[in-house]
């Protein structure tokens, strides 16, 4: 993938514009879902609708501290589309029987302490801490969830609305990966010492600590729904090889980490990484709900409604 | 249309011919009949005098100066009801003025000019309207404000809404929004002023924000009747307070224009105001500007936070994709419908460009010399266009202090200005080339160094970021800069030597 011109992905962007309106979501095609789909799909779609949705929120912080106008425009229109995916997938499941008349989904506690952190200290990272993690969040678990998605749900509304969304996301990648190269570009050594400085932040200390256990819960749910980890882990290496194509990419401390942490999520023999966070998993599994402050109001901005 | 054509009027010349029948057209006349200069014509392209004020009616429509500043020195009213006062209060004043000062024996109503043209021969301007008469003036003043068109946004498929569709600088008052679902696109001076109005009577209303602006408390109260007769009995009272409100706004400049500590502590108050009405933090994130406050205009409001969280309003950030027969869908991919739109995008800004072709010394075209930014001396003359005066011309909006206060100066630059033209018998009086060049470097090397010109996106820059419309400065600065006719920057030609300049 050669480096993309911004100002042109911009434009490309602008005009590639969609809305739910322009699916017919009573479209023939939902008895496809069978009975035993049903339960898993439902669990399925509502975490895929809320990594969308925490994605959206990512965006929006990265939005905040574009190094320049262009980018902090993309990020904007990212943030719009990826909340544009939480509600076609909404839809989805509204189409599918999923949801009561305003029902939101109940999001894991993983995903509550990540929603918890991005409200609390996402704007006050530095872009590219964002910029390198979301990649790997998109590529994959957005990659291997909708993969999964389609190879085994035979409705064509669910096609035709993966279609967009699929144009948005290679969109997202594409710019994710440009700008980690960007980072890349310069000189190593202070973006290393720069880089220990911020790792040093307790606030980015926490976000690690409800990113790790979340790839690790996303793992444990894939195993449950029947698909092969491997697939995750095959989305997963397909981040270190694009972000490691050029010299730039490779340059940049951020994607190194991500690179390295990812290598120890694909491995489960690696026991001294797997063994804490899984246990982490299991902590966050019983907390009660009750313990969670109320949910930030963005989160309620979702809606399967495609006019309002 | 060409000045020969049957239907065409010759008017006989005037001495200064004024285009606008606003604040600074009928400031003007008032200065120039003071002095003794009488023959005078003023073209309005409406039916009614008040610029601005007759137009922006829209619900809520206010002065964001408090009323003893914005008004003119020379004719100040004791009576104004409110410290900031609503732009039917003002239009009042400006009618009271036109009666006062019995300017309407100057105005033509319903005259739009279309083209102005300097007669090099005649040493006239020949103004043609758009119904082919020609009205002839020795000098004439661009008095045709700088924000008097409505501007429409870009959007895609603004022509496809099938529901009504209002401008705030061209209200329907015969639009009733009660019960109505309604759209409130931009969110500058004139949308943080109706919406809430909108908020009373609409049964649903969505506002759609690209960028927020800085907005400070407005410390908005009715006049005191005690207030009022002590204006009318000593006026002295008055002006003292209109000095005091002067030096309050010079300080201002300190935060807004140039980046100080007074610029932080100022973005703090602006902070503290918006925490103090917006409880939820994600609103106030979405609220909360993400640029230098002064580098767009910095608005006062106490109403427009609340509003926004009244059950029945939506504050929408998400960017707008289309319009559509319908209603608007924006980018989380969801079209949300209206019955009206209302456009507060602002104005169509003249600052790469005239609003009409005007023709100088040897035809050539200032609409073409200023396409790539407006520049002129003084922010009053341009070379080559002599006996030409702008108000509100390049490089003289103020960002801290009232219009009113920068405009007197330049009426009484033009003012004096004619009574040079006639006491001397010139001809032509035209700003020398190098003059309007030092002016021009010593203005933008100035404005590199202000809040405009730190990085966002505004009115005030061209689209190229070039500033051809702030003054770099204070007030009062301004007012030194207009207080002196320099007749060294200027080419004067006599009436009698009429081919040659001296």
């Amino acid at each position: 993938m050669a480096k993309i011109d911004l100002d042109n992905m911009l434009e490309k962007i602008k005009n590639t514009q969609w809305s739910l309106s322009d699916v017919d979501w009573d479209a023939p095609g939902a008895e496809l879902i069978t009975p035993e789909q049903w339960p898993k799909l439902k669990a399925f779609m509502a975490d895929l609708m809320w990594i969308e949705h925490v994605g959206a929120r990512a965006f929006a912080a990265m939005a905040k501290k574009a190094p320049d106008d262009t980018l902090r425009q993309i990020y904007t229109y990212f943030h719009a589309e990826e909340q544009r995916h939480a509600n076609a997938e909404m839809a989805l499941m509204k189409r599918w029987g999923m949801l009561e008349d305003g029902e939101l989904p109940e999001p894991n506690n993983n995903l509550r302490l990540v929603i918890e952190w991005l409200d609390r200290f996402a704007d006050d990272q530095p872009v590219y801490v964002l910029g390198t993690v979301v990649p790997m969040l998109e590529i994959a678990l957005d990659g291997a969830l909708c993969k999964f998605l389609l190879d085994t749900v035979d409705d064509p509304v669910c096609h035709q609305a993966f279609e967009l969304i699929n144009g948005d996301e290679a969109r997202h990648l594409g710019v994710g990966f440009s700008v980690m190269e960007m980072q890349g570009h310069g000189k190593t050594y202070i973006e290393l010492i720069r880089m220990t400085a911020q790792l040093m932040d307790p606030r980015l200390i926490l976000g690690i600590a409800s990113y790790f256990p979340l790839l690790n819960k996303m793992r444990d749910n894939i195993v449950e729904m029947g698909l092969p980890e491997e697939k995750l882990y095959e989305a997963m290496r397909k981040f270190e090889k694009i972000g490691g194509r050029t010299g730039d990419g490779r340059r940049n401390p951020w994607f190194q980490i991500i690179k390295h942490h990812g290598r120890f999520v694909v491995d489960r023999k690696k026991r001294f990484y797997h063994a804490p966070i899984d246990a982490l998993v299991k902590v966050a599994d019983v907390i009660p709900k009750k313990a969670f402050p109320a949910v930030p109001s963005w989160v309620k901005e979702i809606t399967y409604h495609p006019t309002a | 249309m060409k000045n020969n054509q049957p239907l065409a009027q010759q008017q006989p010349p005037a001495d200064a011919l004024i285009i606008g029948a606003g604040f600074a057209g009928l400031g003007t006349a008032i200065r120039l009949q003071q002095q003794g200069i009488r023959n005078i014509t003023i073209l309005e392209r409406s039916d009614d005098v008040g610029g601005t004020w007759r137009d922006n009616q829209y619900p809520g429509a206010a002065c964001d100066i408090p009323s003893n500043l914005y008004s003119f020195s020379f004719a100040q009213n004791p009576n104004w009801s409110r410290s900031f006062s609503g732009s039917r209060e003002i239009l009042e004043y400006i009618h009271h003025l036109v009666n006062h000062f019995n300017l309407r024996q100057y105005i033509r109503f319903n005259q739009n000019v279309s083209n102005l043209a300097w007669d090099q021969d005649k040493g006239l301007w020949q103004a043609t309207t758009t119904d082919g008469d020609v009205f002839s003036g020795r000098t004439t003043v661009m008095a045709q404000g700088p924000l008097s068109n409505p501007g429409w946004p870009g959007i895609v498929g603004i022509e496809d809404f099938e529901g009504k569709k209002l401008h705030s600088a061209a209200w329907d008052h015969d639009y009733d929004l009660k019960g109505k679902r309604i759209a409130v696109i931009g969110t500058g001076a004139s949308a943080i002023q109706i919406v809430p109005e909108l908020a009373k009577c609409a049964d649903k209303l969505t506002v759609f924000q690209r960028t927020p602006p800085w907005i400070m408390p407005r410390p908005d109260f009715t006049t005191p009747d005690w207030n009022k007769t002590l204006f009318r009995k000593a006026p002295v009272s008055q002006t003292a307070v209109r000095k005091a409100l002067y030096l309050a706004h010079e300080s201002m400049a300190l935060a807004v224009i140039w980046n100080s500590p007074l610029t932080r502590f100022a973005e703090r108050l602006g902070r503290w105001h918006l925490r103090k009405q917006v409880p939820d933090r994600w609103l106030r994130r979405q609220l909360t500007p993400d640029y230098r406050m002064g580098c767009k205009r910095i608005l006062v409001s106490n109403d427009y936070y609340p509003a926004l969280q009244k059950p029945n309003t939506k504050l929408i950030t998400w960017p707008i994709d289309r319009i559509s027969e319908n209603g608007i869908r924006t980018v989380e991919g969801i079209e949300h419908q209206f019955d009206c739109i209302v456009f507060a995008t602002g104005f169509e800004v003249s600052n790469a460009g005239t609003p009409f072709p005007i023709t100088g010394i040897g035809g050539r075209s200032l609409n073409e010399e200023w396409k790539r930014g407006a520049q002129a001396y003084k922010s009053i003359n341009v070379s080559g266009y002599p006996n030409l005066f702008f108000t509100f011309g390049p490089n003289s909006g103020p960002g801290h202090n009232s219009a009113l206060v920068y405009m007197e100066s330049q009426m009484d630059y033009i003012v004096r200005s004619i009574r040079t033209i006639q006491s001397l018998k010139l001809k032509a009086l035209d700003v020398r080339q190098s003059a309007q060049d030092d002016h021009n470097r010593s203005i933008q090397s100035r404005l590199a160094k202000t809040n405009w010109n730190s990085g966002c996106q505004s009115w005030y820059l061209t689209e190229d970021g070039f500033n051809a419309t702030m003054y770099p400065g204070f007030a009062t600065q301004y007012a030194k800069q207009m207080a002196d006719l320099e007749l060294e920057d200027y080419r004067l030609l006599a009436e009698e030597a009429a081919s040659e300049t001296v």
